[in-house]
């Protein structure tokens, strides 16, 4: 009996194809019964198990089949034709495509609708009231602590592009004089004579 | 490092690479170097976007020839371009103002390169990222990022080229046909009647002097600090701001601009530096009379 549980157990898992077993199912109750607890408990387990479940339909399925008229041999149709039902698959994909691509486009001009006016309102509220300086987007990074007039705005920048080309040109010069200081005589004796080596090319 | 003083100084190359700062567009350079047979450095620095400017060292004498200025030469060692090529001459001179750390190894222009970090140790500076190719010590990329990490200037190698032989354009250069050699009139010694009390760590004063702005002609007092890698002027004058501002700071690409008003005096910092930085120097300022 347990060697049959273990068995049972195998099956549910997966691991095991015993067609005797799976005979003896149907016959003894008490096995049908554990097979049923053991997928209970699998499912359990796996974190598969619905929320509100009922959890034997088995016994509602069966009934369904009884009721259900027997089909023995289907009548063929066109679409059993190996062409069209090779085709079908197609249909049915492109369909699916063709809904998905619709629903993009319905999210897209949804989106962009619903984006479009909060941007406007963004946009125009700021700086339009406010005339002359517009606050952030001044292309210059002047921080000044009170509001200067023009004339003076333009004097300042005067003198900052003069302090800046002056740092410019005192940076070219800084080696210059330094070396002109440090220089010992020698190097510039040697300079001397490159300038009589260069001289007759 | 010293590989990459010796690859610098001695090796025939052309170097392809772009700077990126705010603001401004990329600008495209390309930096030649050889050494002749008379053992004399040949350089040639040149932007090659717009009308251009055009550098060529020889030996100790650099030639600048640029739009709308009558070309001039000067003696110096070094050509003062984009990036701090003094620093590649002599890196040892940071070690008081900054930390070298060997950071990973990655691919960079297509080359293997060692990252090396350098970071100010009073963090009262920008930081860079430097990337030197592993095979000769070339630069191959220049990153220079703010307190936060963030970019700021971005020097990128785009082409690279090691020769046997010096490049045939620098052979062609020729010292007779430079400029004549500008000598700088040297300014009188002024009387320092102000002083800088509080250096970030590693700067040094390296000039100072009294001289007109280019452009307005306004009298300046002038002190240029330098820790090797970054420099930064310093001007002094009548105040010029209207009362009750209390100055201002711009940013030029990568450059700072701080202004501010100190009793009679406006004072002026400009540099690769951050503004509390550039602050904490203003504020330092005392007058000795």
């Amino acid at each position: 009996m347990t060697q049959k549980h273990e068995n049972l157990s195998a099956i549910v898992d997966g691991e095991l194809q015993d067609d005797n077993l799976i005979s003896e199912l149907h016959s003894d109750a008490e096995l049908s019964a554990k097979w049923q607890r053991y997928h209970l408990i699998r499912h359990g387990l796996r974190k598969e198990m619905p929320l509100h479940a009922d959890f034997d339909i088995s016994a509602q399925v069966a009934a369904a089949l009884e009721h259900e008229p027997a089909i023995v041999a289907p009548k063929r149709t066109w679409k059993d034709l190996p062409v069209v039902a090779s085709v079908i698959p197609f249909a049915r994909q492109s369909g699916q495509l063709a809904i998905a691509a619709s629903v993009a486009v319905a999210m897209v001009i949804g989106v962009q609708q619903f984006n479009q006016p909060e941007e406007l309102q963004d946009f125009y509220t700021a700086p339009a009231t406010i005339p002359g300086i517009q606050g952030g987007l001044s292309p210059v990074s002047l921080e000044q602590s009170q509001p200067v007039n023009r004339d003076d705005v333009m004097e300042q920048r005067r003198r900052i592009q003069a302090y800046l080309t002056d740092h410019k040109q005192q940076l070219r010069f800084k080696t210059s004089v330094v070396d002109a200081a440090e220089k010992p005589v020698e190097e510039i004796e040697d300079k001397q004579n490159q300038e009589s080596e260069t001289q007759p090319e | 490092m010293k590989k990459m003083v010796y690859a610098i100084t001695h090796l025939n190359y052309q170097i392809s690479f772009v700077v990126l700062k705010p603001g401004v567009d990329a600008q495209p350079y390309l930096w030649r170097h050889g050494v002749n047979e008379q053992g004399v450095e040949l350089e040639q620095l040149s932007l090659l976007n717009g009308p251009g400017i055009e550098m060529i060292r020889i030996g100790d004498q650099v030639s600048y020839f640029e739009p709308n200025v009558p070309p001039y030469s000067l003696r110096s060692s070094i050509i003062n371009g984009p990036f701090p090529l003094a620093f590649f001459n002599d890196p040892a001179r940071l070690a008081a103002s900054y930390e070298f750390i060997a950071v990973a190894r990655s691919r960079i222009s297509g080359r293997a390169a060692q990252q090396i970090r350098i970071v100010s140790r009073d963090r009262s500076r920008y930081s860079f990222n430097l990337w030197l190719d592993q095979e000769t010590g070339l630069l191959l990329k220049l990153n220079m990022v703010n307190l936060k990490g963030q970019l700021l200037e971005q020097i990128q190698v785009t082409e690279f080229e090691v020769t046997a032989t010096v490049h045939p354009y620098l052979e062609r250069v020729e010292l007779a046909k430079m400029p004549p050699v500008v000598s700088l009139a040297q300014t009188a010694e002024s009387e320092k009647n102000w002083q800088i009390n509080a250096l970030p760590v590693g700067m040094e004063i390296i000039k100072w002097d009294v001289h007109r702005l280019p452009t307005n002609g306004e009298v300046v007092d002038y002190v240029m600090l330098s820790d090797g890698l970054v420099d930064v002027s310093v001007y002094l004058q009548r105040a010029g701001l209207q009362a009750g501002e209390e100055g201002f700071v711009y940013h030029n690409e990568s450059n700072t601009l701080l202004t501010r008003n100190l009793g009679q005096l406006q004072v002026t910092v400009i540099g690769k530096l951050p503004a509390q930085t550039a602050n904490a120097i203003v504020s330092s300022i005392t007058l000795v009379n």
